[in-house]
């Protein structure tokens, strides 16, 4: 019985996996086919690939959107620790205001959020009207709502008061407490949900492309570009962002794990 | 003047007046304990004390400085807590040295201070696991450790033995107990539970709804009922009112509400008991449940129950349904 259950979860996951790789595998031929015949190609070739690495705009471009990427999230994340700390320590009762606030960009996200803050902030003053802080600003709110339920989560399963409190009767301040305590054991959460964030900036076109445009050609720019000219290059490049956006969450990851490991076995 | 000083502590949580006015005052070196049911008020003087309350009226003292204002972090007092409280990410050795890193101690001195620690809480060779692979005993050990290790002026220990397993509780209540004296230890214990309070304490404080309700050294305390809620909670008397102490005893007892009993006092035989001082009668044995070393029997005396302990030398003395002659002495028979 156990055994024919065991069965039946592990096709679920194969009809699963292949579902999903489906869109990947054939991208991937795709970027690979020299010129487009009836149903298969002439032939195959590499040679998208090698325009694709070869271009420095495109590394720019990966640049541009590793750095548009990471900023945001640490600003947001630095934020979300500092605002924690007051409402764990000094004011529990606001926890459900916080709450309330991190979770409201999950409604206004898509084009609403770009028009509404080029509307506002268009003809500000510096530093607000220049558009890199315009989109590192917007994206801090884009990814709010993940930073926050993934520190949260981490928190609540923490016995925090009691911590502090310890700390407190040794001799240590509340905010040096809440850093040097608190912080480290919520790592994890903090990476996954930082690498969560990532794949939504990441993925984003929607708010680049209405804020930045050419001011900050980003990888989705990019991408968007050479839809234009090739269709084999625009599948090449897709799967080399795929690769690059795999491997770094794939080493973040295996470092959180790693470190998991290592205290366990400690 | 008192080693710690509580002077009319007020507290209030929100409309609920948890602490009324406590007055108690401590000497240096004792081991008191506060005692009582949950939501008594005990623990929450013992934060105020800590500094992790605040105190809406009157005034803490320790060693002649008022403390009522100070930071929890200035006091140099030590805390054990329920449930440890140990750093998850930092090491037993790690834990210990937490406090006195921060007070900038010298490193030779961090490791022989810390050393000293673990070899007096018998937790040799344990100083580089982390907090998640001791059991709970070992890490109200380090807890212990980390706390003493500062030297501080008082060590308070909310419940903290309250989550470890019946076996282990004795030996660590023991330990504690040699630690505090061994160090010269002023210690404020709360507990819960009369059994640990009675073997643990130079004096018990009962509290009862805020307020002290009986203040004295063990003995004394479990002897000597103050009220029927000292009777009731310390030594799991025998409460009678008036009437039932008249058809108990077939005797008229004019002054007080009730009188206290102690299950202990009572002697109880198959045979008629006649001495003189005491009070004699018959009664019905209802049931009995073996509690340690002792046989506790409900016996229905003319439609009162009351509850007799007597050794446990063999399984069953008096069968349930037997009539039995009960017999008390008229000094244990405490009016309230």
């Amino acid at each position: 019985m156990k055994t024919k259950k065991k069965h039946g979860t592990g096709l679920l996951l194969v009809v699963v996996a292949v579902y999903l790789l489906i869109p990947l595998v054939f991208t991937f031929l795709y970027s690979l086919f020299r010129e487009w015949m009836d149903i298969l190609p002439s032939s195959f070739t590499l040679n998208a690939y090698g325009e694709i690495l070869g271009d420095s705009v495109f590394w720019l471009s990966v640049g541009r959107t590793l750095i548009i990427s990471i900023i945001p999230i640490f600003i947001c994340m630095v934020i979300v620790l500092l605002a924690m700390y007051v409402v764990v320590v000094y004011h529990p009762e606001w926890d459900k205001y916080m709450k309330l606030l991190c979770t409201m960009p999950y409604a206004i996200q898509g084009v609403i959020l770009p028009i509404c803050v080029l509307a506002l902030y268009a003809d500000a003053p510096e530093p607000f009207s220049n558009r890199i802080f315009m989109l590192t600003s917007t994206y801090c709110i884009v990814v709010l709502p993940y930073i926050y339920q993934g520190v949260r989560n981490n928190l609540n399963g923490m016995n925090v008061k009691g911590l502090l409190e310890a700390a407190q009767m040794l001799g240590a301040g509340q905010f040096y407490s809440f850093f040097r305590i608190i912080v480290p054991n919520i790592t994890n959460g903090i990476i996954i949900s930082s690498m969560l964030a990532m794949a939504i900036v990441f993925g984003d076109f929607v708010v680049i492309n209405m804020l930045a445009g050419n001011y900050f050609p980003t990888a989705q720019m990019y991408v968007y570009e050479i839809m234009k000219k090739s269709s084999q290059k625009t599948c090449a490049a897709i799967m080399i962002l795929f690769t690059v956006t795999l491997l770094i969450s794939m080493f973040v990851f295996l470092r959180g794990a790693d470190s998991q490991k290592q205290d366990e076995e400690n | 003047m008192a080693y710690i000083e509580f002077k009319n502590i007020d507290k209030f949580f929100g409309r609920n007046h948890v602490l009324r006015g406590i007055n108690m005052e401590i000497e240096k070196g004792q081991f008191v304990t506060l005692l009582g049911p949950s939501g008594c008020g005990k623990s929450t003087l013992l934060r105020c004390l800590a500094g992790l309350e605040t105190i809406d009226g009157g005034a803490i003292f320790l060693d002649g400085e008022d403390i009522t204002r100070k930071d929890p972090k200035d006091r140099n007092i030590g805390m054990v807590f329920q449930h440890y409280s140990l750093f998850p990410n930092m090491t037993v050795a790690e834990n210990i040295a937490f406090g006195l890193k921060l007070k900038k101690t010298d490193r030779a001195v961090i490791e022989k201070k810390v050393a000293d620690a673990i070899r007096m809480v018998e937790l040799e060779g344990k100083e580089d696991q982390y907090p998640s692979n001791l059991s709970g005993g070992q890490q109200q050990r380090v807890a212990l450790a980390r706390s003493i290790v500062m030297e501080p002026k008082v060590l308070l220990l909310d419940e903290p033995l309250s989550a470890i397993d019946a076996k282990l509780r004795k030996s660590l209540q023991a330990s504690i107990k040699q630690i505090t004296k061994e160090l010269g230890l002023t210690a404020v214990f709360v507990t819960h539970d009369q059994d640990e309070a009675m073997v643990m304490s130079d004096v018990i404080n009962l509290f009862h709804d805020g307020k002290i309700e009986q203040s004295g050294d063990p003995v004394s305390v479990y002897t000597r009922p103050v009220s029927s809620f000292a009777a009731g909670f310390i030594g799991n008397y025998n409460l009678l009112s008036v009437k039932d102490f008249t058809l108990v005893t077939g005797k008229v007892r004019q002054s007080g509400k009730e009188t206290a009993i102690r299950p202990e006092t009572f002697t109880i035989s198959h045979q008629p008991i006649k001495n003189d001082d005491e009070y004699h009668f018959e009664g019905i044995v209802e049931s009995n449940s073996p509690r340690g070393n002792v046989l506790r029997y409900t016996v229905n005396v003319n439609g009162v129950r009351i509850h007799i302990d007597a050794l446990f030398r063999s399984r069953v003395l008096f069968e349930d349904g037997s009539r039995v002659y009960v017999s008390v002495a008229e000094k244990n028979c405490i009016v309230l």
